[in-house]
């Protein structure tokens, strides 16, 4: 929008609830180097929620929120779980519509921003659980990177179907112990990073949400580069606590523990030619501005 | 609303006037060609500032589907592609419906089934999208033969559903259908059935409005909820958030969204009645004998009558052509005087027929017949036999033709 | 035609769509009072009188006219706070004028502040808890506009009106269409014209329809 869309009626501003006038007060939608140091001092994107106490997600939610580099321009797709308990509360136009067809929803949303606003950066980000990415919506989710459909597709991997109470995932560990898996799930964890990549996503990366700097970067690039290239993916680690049986405080420890080198979670990234020659001219011109701000701000 | 009248006269990129669509519709001049019905569809899309299209090969519509990629090539369509299967393709409309384009795909038989999840949610969604049905069989042994089974599933959705009898009324519903859908109190999804291969294959004579007129585009400000676009408030926005917790508050909140939809399909009334002259159209319905019958049915129900008239039997012909909205109080009184009525069916559970029993007084009336199926015809001679049969009437035996 | 009347609740455990009973919606230049179609200005003098009549009067704008995402939202937004200000003036001692937004639509539970905020998921809540007996939606998205104004019908005994900006709504007791500042503004006008010639209700309202 336009950000200077997202501004309260004058006439009306009074009787506003504090969290509206604070988040066009000091939310950070228009904000060029937005990211997760915001938080803390600026209105974030994210009101209350009902995921459980400590739940991993919603760490995860903060730090993409703040990290999106155009919210005032973006739409967020989801899907049904977990994160559709936070999405209401969500600064951000976004949609949910049935279990598993998200990467469809966002193909068509895609297409028609673009039809109607042809001059217009409308990114789109689609945020769904592993079952909803890997199991029911598989086809969705590949034939969207098979046609080169430009947004970004952020799996929130808690390896089990949380929200109707634990059930196995293809993305679940082998030999786990789960509802429907009642003497260990039988097959390995699906391999969806590899299989993105040889998809057609030109930005691929697996991690967990320990650290917000990482996802910051993680999120900008594969934005970015959904904008001007084509698919990217991102598969994020946020433990459901609840059903590995943690209290609320051990989620940070499980993320540290799973992204050792030799984990399943340990950092991996794969970036396509056009996407390495765009982040490397972005980061020239990133240089360059920095560069001339520096400048600008010597000579005052 | 503004902002369309604002469109009214000037041109699109491909010099196309953007025309007010009740002058493009009644009052512009019409021109006789010799169309498939697939052609037909092409043919008013063209004319239908339709914004993304998305399509998915099933007989008997994926010759239409393909047309209307030509039309997208030659630049009338904002978008098209062919998705992965019904259900992702109906989920592909519904995003671009979300994003606050004026969408239009098509289908048939297995393709509606498997993409049955979304029509409910297209229609909660409060998303006009517009999808022909061309109907085929849908049970095992595959099918790809005419058969209405399939819209018996559609009619409790929530959606918009009429039922096309010639390529006549499937060009001009086309364009009306936008018209209906999007009206904001409205703004449902529509779903515009037809006899697949009777209709799509069959060359007929449609008059058509001129090319160089096309419908004002959609305007998505106008929706009864926010469009997916963070152009329109509030940016706080979820479409659509769960009412599931366990309390009595979000029964309500899901109740009172249940209804609206309904109360949505009631308000279509007014402008269907409107735009497409009545939900049904009737000849001689102070006969004894009357024809209730959507679709191509009604054709032969027409060709009967014929036939019927000949032996001196009088006979009143009701086309029924919107099923949601139904035209309840229509049919009561289209039907007051009749003391036999007969509805003929491509399809073998006579949903029609329970529909209208539903509706009239002494249903003992109805006579759920005749029914074909799989593909099969229906001979006029059929209809007039089994409707002398009920009047006690001999007729010859038909099942014997041409031994 | 319809025998069934939109008229103030509580009305049933789960009351029905105006429009499924056979309530039509007025066409340009025509409101509705109950469900029967009036001309406008019928409906600006009703709609003045149930106002004044009211113990807490209250205007419930929307997201389409809170926020300033066009001109003429924002221009709607002065004309509701000229109305609110009007209000105020022309009530008599007891009234008590308010004006609540519906910043969004949110599902927010187990509850809200209904101080603050009135939500179309239950908007009894801040009905009830104001003791509202008179109430006009105008900015609300109609999806949601009549999700509340049924819930409303169905557990409160609140007179509502719709000041809609498109085609009206049927399950609100009095309804315009194509609001306009213009049309705002005329109401407000109605209410000055009528100021000191209704009798205002004594008792809050409870369970008894009000009209
Ligand atoms: C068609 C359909 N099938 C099944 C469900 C039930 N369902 C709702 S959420 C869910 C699991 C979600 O798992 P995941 O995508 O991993 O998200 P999480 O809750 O773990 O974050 C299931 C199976 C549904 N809503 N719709
Ligand atoms: S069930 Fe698991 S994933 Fe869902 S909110 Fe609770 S901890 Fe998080
Ligand atoms: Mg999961």
């Amino acid at each position: 929008m336009s950000k200077e869309r997202i501004k309260i009626s004058p006439d009306l501003y009074d009787i506003m609830p504090s969290d509206y006038q604070d988040l066009v007060q000091s939310a950070t939608y228009g904000k060029e180097d937005r990211g997760w140091k915001d938080i803390g001092t600026s209105k974030e994107l994210i009101e209350q929620h009902s995921l459980c106490a400590g739940c991993p997600e919603s760490m995860a939610f903060r730090y993409i929120l703040a990290s999106l580099p155009n919210p005032e321009d973006t739409v967020m797709v989801g899907s049904t779980g977990c994160t559709s308990l936070v999405f209401p509360m969500v600064a951000v136009h976004n949609i949910h519509s049935l279990f598993g067809n998200q990467n469809a929803i966002a193909s068509g949303l895609k297409r028609a921003l673009s039809v109607r606003f042809p001059d217009r950066v409308k990114d789109v980000v689609v945020l769904a659980g592993d079952g909803a990415t890997v199991d029911i919506g598989l086809d969705m989710t590949l034939q969207a990177w098979f046609r080169q459909e430009k947004f970004t597709t952020i799996c929130f991997d808690n390896e089990l179907y949380a929200n109707t109470g634990g059930q196995e995932s293809g993305l679940m560990q082998k030999g786990f112990v789960a509802k429907m898996a009642p003497v260990g799930k039988l097959f390995d964890k699906v391999r969806l990073p590899e299989i993105a990549r040889e998809s057609g996503c030109h930005y691929v990366v697996n991690c967990t949400v320990s650290k917000p700097s990482l996802v910051e970067k993680v999120i900008r690039n594969s934005v970015l580069i959904a904008r001007e290239i084509g698919p990217t993916y991102i598969q994020l680690y946020t433990p459901c606590i609840l059903e590995i049986g943690k209290n609320s405080m051990e989620g940070l420890q499980e993320m540290r523990d799973s992204e050792k080198p030799t984990e399943r979670f340990a950092y991996k990234e794969y970036v396509s030619e056009p996407a390495k020659q765009f982040l490397a001219e972005l980061a020239a011109k990133d240089k360059e501005r920095k560069a001339a701000a520096k400048q600008l701000a010597g000579k005052a | 609303m503004a902002e369309i009248k604002s469109h009214i006269g000037t041109q699109n990129k491909k010099g196309q006037t953007y025309t007010d669509a009740w002058e493009m519709m009644h009052e512009a001049p019409r021109n006789p060609s010799f169309y498939t019905g697939s052609e037909v569809i092409k043919e008013a899309l063209r004319r239908a500032s339709c914004d993304v299209m998305i399509a998915y090969p099933i007989t008997p519509q994926s010759e239409a589907a393909a047309l209307i990629g030509e039309l997208f090539a030659e630049g009338y369509i904002g978008d098209y592609f062919r998705g992965e299967s019904e259900f992702a393709v109906m989920s592909q409309c519904a995003g671009a419906a979300f994003g606050g384009a004026r969408v239009f795909t098509t289908t048939a038989g297995p393709g509606t089934m498997r993409a049955m999840e979304n029509f409910p949610m297209w229609a909660g969604a409060r998303l006009p999208i517009q999808m022909i049905v061309t109907c085929r069989g849908i049970n095992s042994p595959l099918s790809i033969q005419p058969d209405t089974i399939e819209i018996s599933y559609l009619l409790n959705t929530g959606m918009l559903v009429w039922h096309a009898e010639t390529a006549q009324d499937f060009f001009d519903w086309i364009l009306k259908g936008f018209m209906v859908s999007e009206e904001p109190e409205v703004h449902l999804p529509l779903a515009l059935c037809c006899d697949g291969f009777f209709v799509t294959h069959t060359k007929d004579v449609v008059n058509l409005t001129p090319a160089d007129m096309c419908l004002p585009p959609y305007d998505p400000y106008r929706s009864p909820v926010p469009c997916m676009d963070m152009e329109c408030p509030p940016v706080r926005m979820m479409r659509d958030p769960f009412i599931m917790k366990s309390n009595y508050i979000s029964y309500a909140t899901h109740a009172s969204w249940q209804q609206e939809i309904w109360a949505a399909v009631e308000r279509s009334r007014k402008h269907t009645i409107k735009w497409i002259n009545g939900l049904i159209d009737t000849e001689n319905t102070d006969a004894e004998v009357v024809i209730v019958a959507s679709g191509t049915a009604v054709s032969q129900g027409r060709e009967a009558i014929r036939l019927l008239e000949d032996e001196g039997v009088r006979c009143g012909l009701v086309k029924v052509k919107s099923l949601r909205p139904w035209p309840g109080e229509e049919i009561r009184e289209a039907t007051k005087n009749a003391k036999h009525i007969f509805v003929p069916e491509f399809n073998v559970t006579g949903w029609l027929a329970k529909e209208i029993k539903a509706t009239i007084p002494n249903s003992e009336r109805v006579h759920a017949g005749p029914h074909v199926c799989g593909g099969m015809t229906m001979p006029p001679e059929i209809i007039a036999s089994e409707i002398k049969a009920a009047l006690g009437l001999r007729s010859e035996s038909l099942a014997g033709r041409g031994s | 035609m319809t025998q069934y009347r939109v008229l103030p609740g509580p009305e049933h455990f789960l009351p029905p769509a105006a429009a499924s009973m056979g309530i039509y919606l007025p066409n340009p230049g025509e409101a509705h009072i109950n469900g029967v179609i009036v001309p406008e200005e019928k409906a600006y003098e009703e709609a003045a009188r149930q106002f004044l009549m009211a113990q807490v009067p209250t205007i419930f704008p929307g997201p389409l006219v809170l926020w300033a995402w066009n001109e003429k939202a924002a221009k709607k937004a002065a004309a509701v706070r000229k109305l609110y200000e009007i209000l105020k003036e022309c009530v008599q001692p007891g009234q008590k004028p308010m004006l609540i937004p519906m910043p969004d639509y949110r599902p927010k539970y187990p509850k809200i502040n209904p101080e603050v905020e009135i939500n179309p998921n239950h908007p009894n809540l801040t009905i009830w808890h104001n003791k509202i007996d008179c109430c006009m939606f105008i900015g609300v998205h109609c999806h949601q506009a009549n999700l509340s104004l049924k819930i409303i019908r169905g557990g409160t005994s609140c007179y509502t009106v719709a000041m809609c900006a498109q085609a009206g709504h049927e399950d609100a007791m009095l309804s315009f269409r194509d609001a306009s500042v213009e049309k705002i503004l005329k109401l407000g006008e109605w209410i000055r014209k009528l100021k000191g010639t209704v009798k205002p209700r004594l008792t809050t309202a409870k369970t008894s329809a009000s009209n």
